[in-house]
């Protein structure tokens, strides 16, 4: 339509047409929410007829629309009804984290059924939480949440490196590595995962020797089927003040590397910004070492009796499951790594070769970069898997988000607000990691172009 | 003049593999270094798992209990059900083996063979007849199907026959085994019928969320791109668990309503827990298909719809006869990635109790005799799992080869 023959009341309809639709949409929502089921039903009939019947384009757009939203609440209503029919006949809240009150807004978000005691013992925490059975179920979940991050982490952080190794490995010229890398990536690829981790709990961590008959390496090192007891830093009052001095020393040498490369780029000599700043980290790191009074401490671990003390004790739960995922992942990740490289023409290569880079600068300089781009979003994928995969952690009895939510549902029969709170937890890590790699990625596109 | 021996002639052989040795083992100086490294922890690791295999391991655990493993609790005088569908799945193969001859679905074909091989192997009794009668079957229906393509003109239609035929083992399979009560199902029956309900109503279901996701109409839209990150977003155990506890709450319950004047009774739907497992793993892996599928409508050039569009065609015929043949082909590989997962997360029932191969390797070590033997009870269970990742991951990698995937 043009404008010249546009008048002011199309003109009106047209910036109206909109609101006009959106206000039926919203309507006829909440008339499917509200209104008896049989008339959501009903609803569905006559617009799927509708849909059926309409010749015009424009108002079969508006019909098939309004007939799959009509069927999708139709659909949620009947599960739901059905659903809070059932809890009531169990007694039970849907959703007790919402309250009806009497006053504006009318709902108030509560956490009160989780401040209930939990009753039951977490075998290990992590960063330093504190937890005893006396605490609460939101405590509890909390600690879960704590182990699985932990595990996350860790495992996302040691996969990559196994990852990488085993991709590199399987394009090496030397025959043997690469042979060795493709028997790893493709034995533990297509076995599942759970059946790893069962195999690492079950058939070697646990089949360790006893505490008192386990490997004992210079009274520092013990492994046996109670846990790992490695040495560890210890800290004393002085440790909160060192790590905020060295808080001041990562500003100061972010500092140092921004003058370096300034100086780098303005005279043309290599100026070693990332020595520079890396070597006035170490200086400030060694003088607030001094100057607080020996914040850290060498901890050696302890066998006494039957168990270990001090040190840092790691439980066979927690071994199994991280090197489950890390060699499970390391596969898929290696798979990427090779692909991504093999994806960069060969002309690259040869090109640098041309120039007089050496090997390693090739990779340094040349390929890696490139291959980083397209590695980044089939790395998310593998990232959000490991994470989400850390639930399994539930088969070889570590205490993860997962496995904390379950014995709470066991205790209090509340299965639906649990579940629902556990999958939250899980889509908002999982955004969380997205959008960290969604940032490395736009980082590393903007510096191509 | 001293007579000089003329240097005897190293044998071609031996010149290659010494030739070959340099090139790839020992280049160069870190090169040589590495291969040695290498070697002496590959001897230390393969020693350590022959003499496991060999002398440590006591296999009995598996030999006793290979019934446990492969159809579970399935009662003995049943087992006939499962040789009719054997039966039946092993001719379609050996059929489909023929009539297709030249892609990659021979590779599918013997993997469903061979499939039908292991169940027959392992079932208890006699099964010298009924494996010789898989055999038979097989081989007789491929030269059948050969004698056909070749000598007459009929492969058309009987190839139409044999996708018909694939349908109605599907239903066949379903009515014989659901006389038995699904908690008695077991071992790698379970896990296999787990995997291919799974891959059967996921792949449907995937297609139709992508095609949503890519639509115009916002509404659809916007539901389809919520189910599919809502679903990606969390581990397949949540949706087990839901599955498990949360589902038969919500579709359990006769209603009675009055639709427009018309008295209707929506009958409450019986999940048992099997069926729970199928409701989940469907739901789950629907959205990561949904997500391939969509990958693969993205690649088909708009031109494509356009021409279709100038030819007068609607929006379901340009849909199923231009773009999803080109969007799908485009992605084959991928989609077999996602059965294969799919395969792999069928052991996650275990954690909703269902005793699927996995639970069967665990079980195993529970019986007085074999306790203590995880080991070999759970790397006999990684091996089965490994041989039908292993070659679905081999058969899709040929498939890509012979579509030319990328190449046209």
């Amino acid at each position: 339509m043009s404008v010249l023959t546009e008048t002011p009341v199309q003109r009106l309809g047209a910036a109206l047409r909109p609101a006009a639709l959106f206000g039926l949409g919203g309507a006829a929502l909440l008339a499917g929410i509200l209104l008896p089921l049989e008339f959501a039903l009903a609803t569905v009939i006559v617009a799927a007829v509708a849909a059926v019947l309409s010749r015009n384009a424009r108002v079969q757009r508006f019909t098939v629309q309004a007939a799959f939203a009509a069927a999708v609440i139709a659909v949620g209503r009947i599960l739901i009804d059905n659903l809070t029919f059932h809890l009531d006949e169990l007694n039970l809240n849907a959703f007790p984290f919402l309250r009806v009150t009497g006053e504006f807004p009318f709902i108030e978000v509560t956490r009160d059924f989780l401040r209930q005691r939990a009753g039951f013992d977490i075998s290990e925490s992590s960063f330093g939480l504190e937890y005893t059975a006396n605490d609460s179920y939101w405590d509890a979940y909390m600690v879960g949440l704590a182990n699985t991050v932990r595990v996350s982490l860790l495992g996302i952080f040691l996969a990559t490196i196994v990852g990488t190794v085993a991709g590199v490995a399987r394009l090496s010229r030397n025959w043997l590595v690469s042979r060795v890398a493709t028997v790893y990536v493709e034995t533990l690829r297509n076995v599942p995962l759970l059946v790893q981790l069962i195999f690492w709990y079950t058939a070697v961590f646990l089949k360790l020797p006893t505490t008192t008959e386990g490997v004992n390496l210079f009274e520092a090192v013990f492994i046996s089927n109670r846990a790992l007891a490695l040495p560890w830093l210890g800290t004393t009052s002085g440790f909160g003040l060192w790590v905020l001095l060295l808080g001041v020393g990562v500003l100061v040498a972010a500092g140092v590397w921004a003058l370096r490369a300034r100086r780098q780029e303005q005279t043309g000599r290599p100026s070693y910004p990332w020595w520079w700043a890396f070597g006035t980290f170490a200086v400030i790191g060694v003088i607030g070492l001094l100057a607080t009074g020996t914040p850290l401490t060498y901890e050696e671990p302890e066998l006494v009796g039957r168990s270990y003390e001090g040190g840092l004790q790691i439980t066979p739960e927690f071994t199994a499951l991280l090197v489950g995922l890390t060699l499970y992942t390391g596969t898929f990740i290696a798979e990427i790594v090779r692909g991504s490289i093999q994806a960069i023409p060969k002309g690259q290569t040869e090109a640098a070769a041309a120039l007089g880079l050496s090997g390693l600068q090739r990779l340094r300089y040349v390929i890696l970069p490139q291959a980083m781009r397209i590695m980044i979003p089939p790395l998310t994928n593998q990232y959000l898997n490991l994470m989400k995969n850390s639930s399994l952690a539930v088969a070889v009895a570590f205490k993860d988000l997962f496995d904390v939510g379950r014995v709470t549902i066991n205790q209090t029969g509340q299965a639906v607000p649990i579940i629902v709170l556990v999958m939250l937890t899980y889509l908002a890590m999982s955004l969380i990691i997205s959008l960290v790699m969604n940032t490395v990625n736009n980082r590393l596109r903007l510096e191509s172009r | 003049m001293t007579a000089t021996t003329p240097p005897v002639a190293e044998p071609l052989t031996v010149r290659r593999a010494r030739l070959w040795a340099r090139e790839n083992l020992f280049g160069s100086v870190p090169n040589t270094l590495l291969t040695i490294v290498t070697a002496v922890f590959l001897a230390a690791a393969v020693w350590g798992v022959f003499r496991f295999v060999f002398f440590t391991a006591e296999w009995e655990v598996v030999d006793a209990n290979r019934r446990l493993f492969f159809v579970g609790r399935f009662p003995s005088d049943e087992t006939w059900r499962i040789w009719v569908v054997l039966f039946t799945v092993a001719g379609l193969a050996g059929l489909s083996w023929g009539l297709w001859s030249g892609i990659g679905m021979k590779l599918a074909a013997l993997g469903l063979g061979g499939l039908a091989l292991v169940f027959a192997f392992m079932a208890e009794g006699d099964v010298a007849w009924s494996t010789a009668a898989i055999v038979a079957l097989f081989t007789g229906a491929y030269a059948a199907a050969r004698w056909l393509v070749r000598t007459t003109g009929y492969a058309g239609p009987a190839r139409n026959l044999a996708v018909a035929g694939w349908l109605a083992s599907f239903v066949l399979a379903t009515l014989l085994l659901r006389e038995v009560n699904t908690a008695l199902w077991g071992g790698l029956l379970l896990t296999m019928t787990l995997a291919i309900v799974g891959i059967v109503a996921s792949f449907p279901l995937g297609v139709l969320l992508a095609v949503g996701r890519t639509s115009t109409y916002p509404v659809i839209r916007l539901f389809c791109v919520g189910y599919i990150e809502l679903i990606r977003g969390v581990p397949l155990i949540t949706l087990l668990f839901t599955a498990k506890f949360i589902l038969p709450l919500m579709v359990e319950r006769e209603r009675e309503l009055s639709l427009l004047g018309i008295d209707v009774t929506f009958p409450g739907v019986e999940m048992d827990d099997v069926l729970r497992a199928m409701a989940a793993i469907t739901i789950f892996s629907s959205a990561y298909l949904a997500e391939i599928v969509r990958g693969g409508l993205q690649a088909v050039p708009k031109g494509q719809v356009e021409a279709a569009k100038a030819l007068g065609l609607g929006t379901a015929r340009i849909l199923g006869l231009i773009v999803l043949p080109q969007a799908l082909r485009a992605v084959i590989p991928a989609i077999v990635g996602q059965f294969i997962a799919l395969f792999k997360d069928t052991s996650l029932v275990v954690i909703i109790g269902l005793t699927e191969l996995l639970r069967a390797g665990q079980q195993v070590t529970a019986q007085p005799a074999f306790i203590g033997k995880q080991a070999e009870a759970l790397l006999f269970v990684a091996l089965i799992y490994w041989v039908v990742a292993f070659s679905m991951s081999r058969a899709s990698q040929q498939l890509e080869r012979t579509l030319g995937v990328g190449e046209r």
